[in-house]
């Protein structure tokens, strides 16, 4: 199996007890495409029996947060420590919640407004674990991952956001 | 009995410490990484000050990672480890 666009491939764990797939991607990637190489991924493994999958996609906004139109947004990362939190949050969320396995997908360097930055992907046995292991290691790597978001304006100003949208 | 004088110490290095800032405090401190001297029971939090990184405390809305691996910014550092300052994150 090839993941084209992956810049790097973080934890591929398909013999631990959840099947954890982390990327970090530095060129534009197209979720449904990586659903459908995830889903044909597990199946290769024996993880055909979900019944139940969870996704979320991320993607950036047009506007700025203070107004106005958003050019791109950059999102900077820590090399190695963002990878290990995002591989730590969705073993230690999966676990919680019995969820069989777990694709992450985020980007990093600049992504243009209507680009996914993020793709959260949950397969477990019922809906309500899937569900709830989704949104909360969604929320867990907004606010727990060191990734740093800057919005380009389009007179060539710039702004470090330091907080998150609204649940 | 010998009486030579002991050969010299083998100079031991200086135990320094890796700072490396990220995003906004990156950008405020004109730079990413900086190899510091460690002395005695030096700190993140006591080290926020010494490098010229604010005035006062070290704010609370700034992390502090040991090793990469969120940590207390009073835990003592050790030689060679890598402290980051990590300003309010937006993943995802």
């Amino acid at each position: 199996m090839s993941w084209p666009t992956c810049r790097r491939s973080v934890v591929a764990e398909p013999d631990g007890p959840v099947n954890l797939r982390i990327d970090l991607h530095s060129q534009a990637f197209e979720p449904l495409r990586c659903l459908e190489q995830w889903q044909r991924s597990l199946s290769g493994q024996d993880h055909a029996g979900s019944a139940a999958e969870s996704l979320f996609i991320g993607r950036v906004r047009a506007e700025a947060a203070a107004g106005g139109a958003l050019v791109a947004l950059e999102l900077e990362h820590y090399p190695g420590m963002s990878e290990a939190c995002i591989a730590s949050l969705a073993a230690a969320t999966a676990d919680r919640h019995g969820a069989t396995a777990v694709l992450v997908r985020h980007r990093i360097g600049l992504v243009l407004p209507g680009n996914a930055i993020v793709l959260v992907a949950v397969a477990a046995d019922r809906r309500g674990p899937a569900q709830r292991c989704c949104q909360e290691l969604l929320e867990a790597l907004k606010h727990n991952a060191p990734f740093w978001k800057r919005e380009w304006h389009a007179d060539g100003s710039s702004a470090w956001i330091t907080g998150n949208t609204a649940l | 009995m010998n009486s030579k004088s002991p050969p010299p110490l083998a100079k031991l290095p200086e135990p320094t410490v890796e700072v490396r800032l990220f995003a906004a405090l990156r950008e405020q401190a004109g730079w990413d990484r900086r190899r510091v001297s460690l002395s005695e029971g030096a700190t993140a939090a006591l080290l926020w000050p010494a490098l010229g990184l604010g005035s006062g405390a070290l704010p609370s809305a700034v992390r502090v990672a040991v090793n990469q691996v969120f940590a207390d910014p009073q835990r003592p550092l050790n030689p060679g480890d890598e402290l980051a300052y990590l300003p309010p994150i937006s993943g995802g």
